[in-house]
């Protein structure tokens, strides 16, 4: 069986089993937090004449770019070896004829597209309850689509970055952590071009930040303005290789490494 | 006969565990048993045989091929894992047939695959069940199920009967072994003598990560009994039964138990002291309450053929 076709069965195998874990549905229900953020802000803002576009910025750049996804790709990107491992079921995996390679780019599609269907299952709903006067506004529409599209774009490169670390390490969550929660936020202050190491730089210079009018933003605001973007293709390009460059070092390495039991 | 897998001089260790030292061996068509104690290598040696784990000295070939790294050997291989972990969230059949997947099946075989296993396994109806739901018992046989699901030429089965009630064993029993008249070649692993006994007659003893002994098990009873047997029986009166017995040619060594009831007899001949055994114990008219035979358990025969 070629290395695409197994990685297709695969992908078939965890696709569905991911939906069904206990794991899913609590970050499912993280999901939810923006949604009622959404519903919270229409709601008190009923009569006022607020940007709510803005608004739904504002919850796609922070809830969702910079936790929700990292949180998701986190979590299921360090599985994709470890679970295998630490729940012993590898061994089913490993002895069929499947090339190595094969299980970590299946499961990784896999959790992908979960992980895509989380957000978008997170986001289209605040969008529609954000922009619910302007729904026939093609340009707004246009606007949206592009924002999955660097969601979906900073899923790929987080949770290939995330499934190198779980597969090369045993306590990947922790140096995920530290990256994901620690250095992704630091690094933006930096000035010039060392904000470049991190992959959230090149997800911020493809959304066009567009702060709240009025206090509320005001605080986010301070902590994207040394922004000093990348051109959105440069920015597409760095994370498509951020993406296949850390998926080709954990396929590297998975099929190299020997899983040890652990007692 | 040519050997369908072969270890040449296979040695692995965990850090600084040994887990298996300088093995060679060669297993040909038919059933296998591998017999040891817990922490014997067993595992380790079925591990290295389907390629989970990589020699550290050594090779160790499937119809000639090595098998680390190469996915094309695969379809000719079941293996049945010893611990017992499933993908809970899946039903029993989506178990099998997301397995099967693997092997470039087209749907209706997949289907008619799955459904042949679980029918082997007697899982048909609660196929639908989610195994983190199925008793101990059913999660061994759905194990089992996915080792077999494929037709594999070969059968690698690591502690395949713990867990099962006494039916449930003779059923796997049966199972095995029409395997064997199938052209198949089976290895299966176990700590428990009479399991094995019941599988095969081709034994090979394992411990502490070595070979100790390995042919047809008559030959390993023979080892076994070229060592003294213990015996202890527990009366009414162990001195006088003792007395009985001073002159017998059979006995090697008695002593007392700290109990003062029972008696511990070494003999090199079991079945005659046990022939003699029922004719004092009639004649003198003594009460015996127990008999019992320590080596019968693995572990003593292990530390017979260890020399300890």
């Amino acid at each position: 069986m070629t290395t695409l076709r197994a990685a297709r069965e695969v992908f078939g195998f965890f696709g569905r089993l991911a939906w069904k874990t206990g794991k899913t549905r609590v970050f499912a229900l993280l999901g939810l937090v923006p949604v009622a953020l959404a519903v919270i802000v229409r709601i008190l803002s009923h009569g006022r004449t607020g940007d709510m576009a803005a608004v739904f910025t504002e919850i796609l750049m922070v809830l969702v770019l910079q936790f929700y996804i990292v949180i998701l790709a986190l979590f299921y990107g360090t599985s994709i070896a470890a679970e295998e491992t630490e729940n012993r079921t590898l061994a089913y995996l490993i002895t069929r004829p499947v090339p190595k390679p094969a299980i970590v780019l299946g499961k990784y599609a896999a959790y992908c597209a979960l992980m895509f269907g989380m957000v978008a299952a997170c986001l289209v709903p605040s969008y529609f309850v954000l922009n619910a006067g302007r729904l026939g506004d093609l340009a707004v529409t246009r606007a949206f689509l592009i924002d999955l599209g660097v969601l979906g774009l900073g899923i790929l490169a987080y949770t290939a970055f995330f499934t190198f670390l779980g597969t090369w390490l045993k306590r990947a969550i922790i140096v995920g952590l530290i990256f994901g929660f620690g250095w992704e936020n630091i690094i933006q202050y930096f000035p010039g071009s060392t904000q470049k190491f991190s992959v959230v730089h090149y997800l911020k210079s493809l959304l066009p930040y567009k702060p709240v009018t009025g206090g509320g933003g005001r605080g986010v605001a301070l902590l994207l303005f040394r922004l000093e973007p990348t051109p959105p293709l440069a920015a597409v390009l760095m994370l498509a290789a951020i993406a296949a460059g850390f998926l080709a070092l954990a396929c590297w390495l998975f099929r190299r490494k020997e899983f040890l039991p652990e007692e | 006969m040519s050997a369908i897998i072969a270890a040449a001089h296979l040695s692995k260790w965990y850090g600084n565990v040994l887990g298996l030292n300088d093995v060679s061996l060669e297993i040909e068509d038919g059933i296998t048993g591998l017999l040891g104690p817990n922490g014997a290598g067993k595992s380790t040696f079925m591990k290295l045989v389907t390629g989970q784990l990589k020699p550290n000295i050594g090779a160790v070939t499937v119809r000639g091929r090595p098998v680390w790294n190469d996915p094309a050997i695969f379809p000719e291989i079941g293996f049945c894992p010893e611990h017992d972990v499933f993908y809970e969230d899946m039903t029993g059949r989506e178990f099998v047939a997301g397995l099967l997947r693997f092997y470039g099946y087209t749907q209706a075989e997949i289907r008619q695959r799955t459904a042949r296993a679980l029918d082997l396994v007697e899982l048909t109806a609660d196929q639908d069940r989610l195994i983190r739901g199925y008793s101990r018992g059913m999660r061994q046989r759905i194990k089992f199920a996915q080792a077999v699901a494929h037709d594999p030429g070969i059968i690698i089965l690591d502690e395949p009967l713990s867990g099962l009630d006494p039916l449930g064993k003779r059923k796997l029993i049966r199972l095995i072994k029409e395997f064997r008249t199938q052209g198949r070649t089976v290895l299966v692993s176990s700590h428990v003598l009479p399991e094995i006994e019941a599988l095969t007659s081709r034994i090979v003893l394992i411990h502490q990560g070595k070979i100790l002994a390995q042919g047809d098990i008559s030959s390993i009873r023979k080892l076994i009994d070229s060592h003294p047997h213990q015996i202890s029986v527990r009366s009414s009166d162990p001195r006088a039964l003792a007395a009985r017995f001073v002159a017998d040619a059979s006995v090697e060594k008695m002593t007392f138990a700290a109990d003062g009831r029972t008696l511990v007899v070494e003999t090199r001949d079991r079945d005659v002291f046990f022939g003699r055994l029922t004719g004092v114990v009639l004649e003198a008219g003594l009460a015996v309450d127990e008999i019992s035979s320590p080596d019968d358990n693995l572990q003593a025969v292990f530390e017979y053929l260890v020399g300890k």
